[in-house]
């Protein structure tokens, strides 16, 4: 077999490195918004009303029983259409679309948003409700017991569970290539069928993901480490 | 600010059911400014609820509460307020863990009294050295002892400066030997005029300490008085019962 490594290397190498940037924006972004999401979620679950509970614990089952690969279909296809007939009215007809990248996004946020819920979710409810009550106690409102004493330590104990889903999202960015956002496994996926070096692409690819996620696998387990120290 | 009497707390009638669980019956207790009560008891007769009930992280079924001559239970007074003048140490400590011990100590004060870095962190210095901790502010309450992470709630209790401390079971969680260490600095503080509601199982402590026992059983309070007529000469069989058994 003849494999070309170094035309691959050059002729995808470039084309790669963008697909790194819309990678890492994708990530960062999604990652950012679903976290500010999960928490958002978690605290509407954990609300005194019913009514808020109850829509938020539907919204995560929905979520988290569809797989993220048809999300990403019904928000970059379904929900621009679903949008333009609940706007048109008389004859003017809206042409609202998402681009692909922020359909993406979108997609991310949720999907992860949903999941990363439970992770706090879980964290508040762990904190032993004795130091709620010492910080009542003290005379703090319920409200700053949370800020100051309950979600601190809820988002310092997630930090490693974070930290995973931070991978994972790497990852599933590749996902986004069947809604056309050039990252890079539609980027690979052109270039080989370009030129058949089918080995050296897809290998190439592999090795850009694994350049990608070690290393910040690595990082987390030693921020995990320190925190397992402190506490 | 009505009430002409000089008690800081007035309790009456106070009950609190659990569902259909009755546990505490029409309960009554004043405390004058500068008293140390504490509060004695088979487990579940319901001191802790009683204590809990003062400060309203259990909400009393009925009966009334006046602090200071205040309705504390009309609703009126906003209930976080009125907890900043009333201080409560556990027998868990419930320090926060993510904090050293010195934040710990000014977290309430800074937030709660805006009281600014510096002032709040002196005030916090003064605190560990009166309860013998001055060299502990840059730790983590994990580092400590249990007796020193009860000296640390004292600590962070005091820190809001409140007229009345409540304790439940301060050191009842704590090893044998480093019980001393917790009741002295309670001890210091009734010598210096706190006026404290103390549950406890520490005889020697109520004994010396108390100006006034409570004997509680059932959900009633049995019998009250001095330490003098409670542990000398109680009057009620089950107050004798119980003294036989504890003492
Ligand atoms: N949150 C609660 N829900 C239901 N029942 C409770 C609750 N807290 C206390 N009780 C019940 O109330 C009664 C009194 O409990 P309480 O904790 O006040 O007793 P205690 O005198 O402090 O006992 P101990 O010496 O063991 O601390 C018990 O029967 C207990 O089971
Ligand atoms: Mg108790």
């Amino acid at each position: 077999m003849d494999l070309k490594w170094s035309e691959a290397i050059e002729g995808l190498g470039p084309s790669l490195l963008q697909g790194v940037v819309v990678v890492l924006q994708a990530t960062i972004i999604s990652f950012i918004l679903a976290t500010i999401l999960g928490l958002l979620i978690a605290m509407c679950r954990l609300s005194k009303w019913k009514v808020i509970r109850g829509i938020f614990v539907v919204f995560v089952e929905i979520v988290r029983g569809t797989p993220l690969l048809v999300q990403l279909f019904y928000i970059y296809y379904v929900v621009p259409l679903l949008l333009n007939h609940l706007l048109s009215s008389g004859g003017t007809q809206p042409n609202i679309q998402f681009t692909a990248l922020s359909a993406g996004i979108a997609g991310m946020t949720i999907n992860y948003g949903a999941y990363i819920s439970e992770v706090f979710r879980s964290a508040i409810l762990a904190i032993d409700t004795g130091q709620k009550e010492s910080g009542l106690a003290l005379g703090f409102t319920q409200l700053q017991v949370l800020r100051k004493i309950v979600i601190p330590q809820a988002l310092r104990n997630s930090i490693p569970v974070l930290g995973n889903y931070l991978v994972m999202m790497i990852k599933d960015t590749s996902l986004l290539a069947v809604i056309s956002v050039s990252e890079l496994l539609l980027r690979t996926q052109t270039y080989a069928s370009q030129t058949f070096q089918t080995i050296e692409s897809y290998t190439i690819l592999a090795v850009v993901y694994l350049v990608l996620s070690l290393p910040l696998a690595h990082v987390m387990k030693m921020i995990e480490k320190k925190f397992h120290v402190e506490n | 600010m009505s009430e002409t009497d000089q008690s800081m707390l007035k309790i009456t009638e106070l009950s609190k059911y659990y569902g259909e669980n009755h546990v505490l019956k029409k309960v009554n207790l004043n405390v004058k400014k500068g008293e140390v009560v504490c509060i004695i008891g088979p487990s579940g007769s319901g001191k802790s609820t009683f204590l809990r009930c003062i400060n309203l992280l259990e909400r009393p079924s009925s009966g009334s509460i006046f602090y200071q001559g205040n309705d504390v239970l009309d609703g009126k007074w906003k209930t976080n307020e009125y907890r900043q003048h009333v201080g409560m140490v556990f027998q868990g400590y419930y320090l926060f863990p993510f904090k050293k011990v010195l934040d710990n100590i000014t977290m309430a004060p800074r937030t709660l009294k805006n009281k600014d870095k510096a002032e709040a962190e002196k005030e916090a210095f003064e605190l560990l050295e009166k309860v013998g901790l001055a060299d502990k502010d840059n730790v983590y309450p994990a580092s400590l002892s249990g007796g020193q992470k009860q000296r640390v709630a004292i600590a962070r209790a005091l820190a809001m400066n409140p007229e009345l401390l409540l304790f439940d079971e301060p050191t009842s969680a704590l090893d044998p030997e480093l019980v001393g260490e917790v009741l002295r600095v309670m001890k210091e503080l009734a010598e210096e005029g706190m006026t404290m509601v103390v549950v406890t199982h520490e005889m020697g402590f109520a004994r010396e300490v108390a100006n006034r026992v409570i004997f509680m059983e059932g959900g009633y309070i049995v019998e009250e008085g001095t330490p003098e007529e409670i542990f000398g000469n109680p009057k009620n069989e089950r107050t004798r019962e119980f003294l036989a058994r504890v003492l």
